[in-house]
């Protein structure tokens, strides 16, 4: 191994997605130490020197026991740091508390930004991750990020999978317009959007649809699908404002809570995610599921990032 | 108090009450749950602004979760104008992993201390650091409470004859702290070393000399046996032995004190064991029954992460004979280096009464249960620093301290700005 060289890490679990990017890269996971004492604490080592190495720590963070993978991760870059690597990267595809971005009651938390603090305080250089819920949370770190776009994937497989004559965009919520705009833009389609008033998180109450529909096949863009009950939502309006069929295509399917018995009950004809989380032991569960590989975006992001060269790149197109 | 504000993090919500109730005042009010993805939720019920804010929050067994939440609650109040943070922090979570044990290992505690800085903490209080260099991790203040004056409250009441008493420490690294309660009780302290045995070979050296000069090696073998020896001359050597030098040694295979013609390569089987147990009264028949669960860690339980010895020589230093004894720690999370001490204290060295004291009473796994099983150890006292579940309470040989009112004063004295150090001379002025 030269000085300098790509290392990528990867915690015990959830390794699917650091695997796949591995192979793209022809490169194999340090091998590293990780226990889960019984009271809960995490011990953890590299087996193997990564002193004055390129050190990529790829995790997927999923639903559930979120903030065991952060601790996780945390230890894990302080101990490259510890171990002097030159430069630690953390490859973040779906970066958790995003949500939670701003002061939206009072005295609430700012947790997104207390999560980039946290992950430069751990001694993290440089993050990478992709569609950030609002990418005003890049503007809370103090060392570079790059969020990176599913969308050049998302096109790929609309194009592939999609009848493209009868196709056309809805944003589930105003929020989301642009995202869906600009995907529309790429495709050259139509827009539509739905607003809809929250009563409470993870709760939706009355929903309006904006733009027609008619004999159209609905393809709902969002970032991400917590317990769906939106989608479901959004799907029973196009369908009664006469809509062919409705896919719903996310980048991150966090699926938490009742999801699966919520997209099982829907109109959704399919639910499309990246594989920024890992929801594989899901799949079987849910025949309306589907999957678009991001690894390559990442692979890429990555060697890129490692010879300095730009990622803008990785914006517009789909590295194959 | 006034301009004060104490929030209570779901860790041990028992212990933040009492603390509440000796303040005199009521938890603010907080919602802390969590987001049905696993996310913490954290809402603040009261305005903080330019107020004196307090959150306690202790280790338990979902500790990530729960340092999560103390890392978002302090941010919250920073983020809602608080004048001033303290987090009270009873056991502090990853102490253990304090320095850099092997290649590239994390320095975990020192990343905790940098992650409450960051989030906006001002001021950490805590109990019984398990290095009381971890101060140094912060750049901000901290106070380093000591347990060990409740501890010594207790012993002063409930141990019989407690000027005659030994406070003993399992390891050397804990010497100082066992010294520290031994003087603020004015008795004797004694040491307990654990180290692994020398080589196989010089152990089939022994054996071979054995084997040749039979009455030679129970002349030399473990203390235990002194008692059952009829032979004076035995006796007296054995005691010579001893007290000459003050070092009373045994060998230790799988956590558990053993005699010198135990045989190491059939330690796991049982009818080798039963054969030596007709001669040696003092070692018990069914040794291997308890040692069950395995979870052997290194005496020194810095060196937990160390490959297992199969074979440790255990060695006192001092003198227990007739006296009780009172193992003394910062925490007890795992049982078999407790057990291995008080089987030697008992066994070898004569002491009459074992107790086990420490702060944090973390107790992973199944370590109440062979604690209680282990016929040699007589009561297990720790303070209520960490959550003690009902079913651990349930244990008969479980006494817990309520040590709420050393917060409570030290929340108090802080509040108003008065000296804390009164509660650190507590214990140098005899409790």
């Amino acid at each position: 191994m030269g000085k300098n060289s790509i290392r990528l890490l990867a915690p015990d679990v959830h390794r699917g997605l650091a695997e796949l990017v591995a192979k793209r890269l022809g490169l194999k996971l340090t091998d590293i130490y990780l226990k889960r004492d019984s009271c809960g604490e995490v011990s953890f080592s590299i087996k193997e020197s990564v002193r004055d190495e390129d050190i990529y720590i790829i995790v997927q963070i999923g639903s559930g026991v979120v903030n065991d993978r952060v601790l996780e991760l945390l230890i894990m870059i302080n101990a490259c740091k510890t171990a002097s690597a030159r430069r630690i990267t953390a490859v973040i595809p779906n970066f958790p508390y995003a949500r939670q971005d701003r002061k939206d009651k009072s005295r609430a938390p700012i947790t997104a930004k207390l999560m980039a603090d946290m992950l430069t305080t751990a001694g993290c250089d440089h993050v990478i991750t992709m569609d950030l819920h609002a990418s005003q949370i890049q503007g809370f770190f103090d060392v570079p990020v790059d969020n990176l776009y599913a969308e050049p994937s998302v096109v790929r497989y609309i194009r592939e999978t999609v009848n493209f004559d009868e196709a056309i965009i809805i944003s589930p919520d105003a929020g989301g317009a642009k995202r869906a705009a600009g995907l529309a833009d790429r495709l050259d389609l139509n827009f539509a959007l739905i607003h809809k008033e929250r009563a409470r998180a993870n709760e939706v109450s009355r929903m309006v649809l904006v733009g027609d529909v008619t004999d159209k096949i609905c393809i709902i863009v969002d970032d991400m699908a917590d317990t769906c009950g939106t989608l479901a939502k959004a799907a029973e309006v196009l369908l009664e404002n006469k809509a062919k069929s409705v896919i719903a295509i996310v980048t991150h399917g966090i699926l938490s809570g009742n999801a699966i018995k919520n997209i099982n009950n829907s109109q959704l004809e399919r639910v499309v995610c990246t594989n920024t989380v890992p929801f594989e032991e899901k799949l079987p569960l849910c025949p309306k599921l589907d999957t678009i590989d991001i690894s390559s975006v990442l692979a890429e992001g990555i060697r890129r990032l490692h010879n300095g060269e730009s990622i803008s790149y990785l914006f517009r197109n789909n590295p194959i | 108090m006034r301009k004060c504000k104490v929030f209570v993090g779901n860790s041990h919500s028992e212990l933040g009450e009492l603390i509440c109730s000796k303040l005199g005042i009521e938890p603010a009010p907080c919602t802390l749950k969590k987001f049905s993805n696993g996310e913490t939720s954290v809402q603040i019920g009261v305005s903080v602004r330019d107020e004196d804010v307090y959150v306690i929050q202790s280790g338990s067994e979902d500790i990530n979760d729960h340092i999560m939440e103390l890392l978002i609650m302090v941010s919250a109040c920073r983020g809602g104008s608080a004048k001033k943070i303290t987090a009270v922090i009873p056991q502090f979570p990853y102490s253990k992993q304090s320095k850099m044990k092997k290649h590239r290992g994390a320095i975990t505690a020192r990343m905790l201390a940098n992650l409450l800085v960051m989030a906006g903490a001002d001021h950490i209080i805590s109990m019984d650091l398990h290095a009381s260099q971890m101060q140094g991790f912060f750049t901000k203040p901290v106070d380093n409470l000591y347990g060990a004056a409740s501890l010594g409250k207790w012993i002063k009441e409930h141990v019989e004859d407690y000027t005659n008493a030994v406070v003993v420490s399992k390891n050397p690294g804990g010497t100082k702290r066992v010294t520290g309660l031994a003087d603020s009780l004015k008795i004797n302290f004694a040491m307990i070393h654990t180290d692994r045995r020398r080589g196989d070979n010089d152990f089939l050296a022994t054996k071979m000399k054995k084997q040749q000069v039979p009455s030679h090696s129970r002349r030399q073998s473990v203390v235990g046996r002194r008692r059952s020896s009829a032979k004076k001359e035995d006796a007296d050597e054995e005691e010579e032995l001893i007290y000459s030098n003050g070092l009373q040694t045994a060998r230790v295979v799988q956590g558990h004190v053993v005699g010198d013609d135990y045989i190491a390569e059939e330690a796991v089987d049982e009818s080798a064991i039963s054969v030596d147990s007709d001669q040696e009264e003092s070692i018990p028949n069914d040794q291997t029954s308890y040692a069950l669960g395995g979870t052997y860690d290194a005496a020194d339980s810095d060196e937990e992460y160390e490959p297992e010895a199969p074979e440790k020589l255990i060695t006192l230093v001092g003198n227990v004979k007739g006296r009780s004894v009172i193992i003394l720690d910062d925490m007890i999370d795992r049982p078999s280096s407790f057990i291995a001490a008080a089987e030697h204290c008992r066994l070898n060295c004569g002491a009459t009464k074992v107790y086990i004291a420490a702060t944090h009473g973390l107790f992973i796994d199944n370590c109440l249960e062979e604690l209680e099983a282990c016929p040699y150890i007589d009561q297990v006292i720790v303070t209520n620093t960490y959550p003690i579940t009902e079913k651990k309470k349930q244990c008969k040989k479980l006494v817990t301290i309520d040590v709420s009112s050393i917060f409570a004063e030290c929340i108090r004295r802080d509040h108003y700005g008065e000296s804390i150090s009164v509660l650190f001379d507590k214990i140098a002025s005899g409790i």
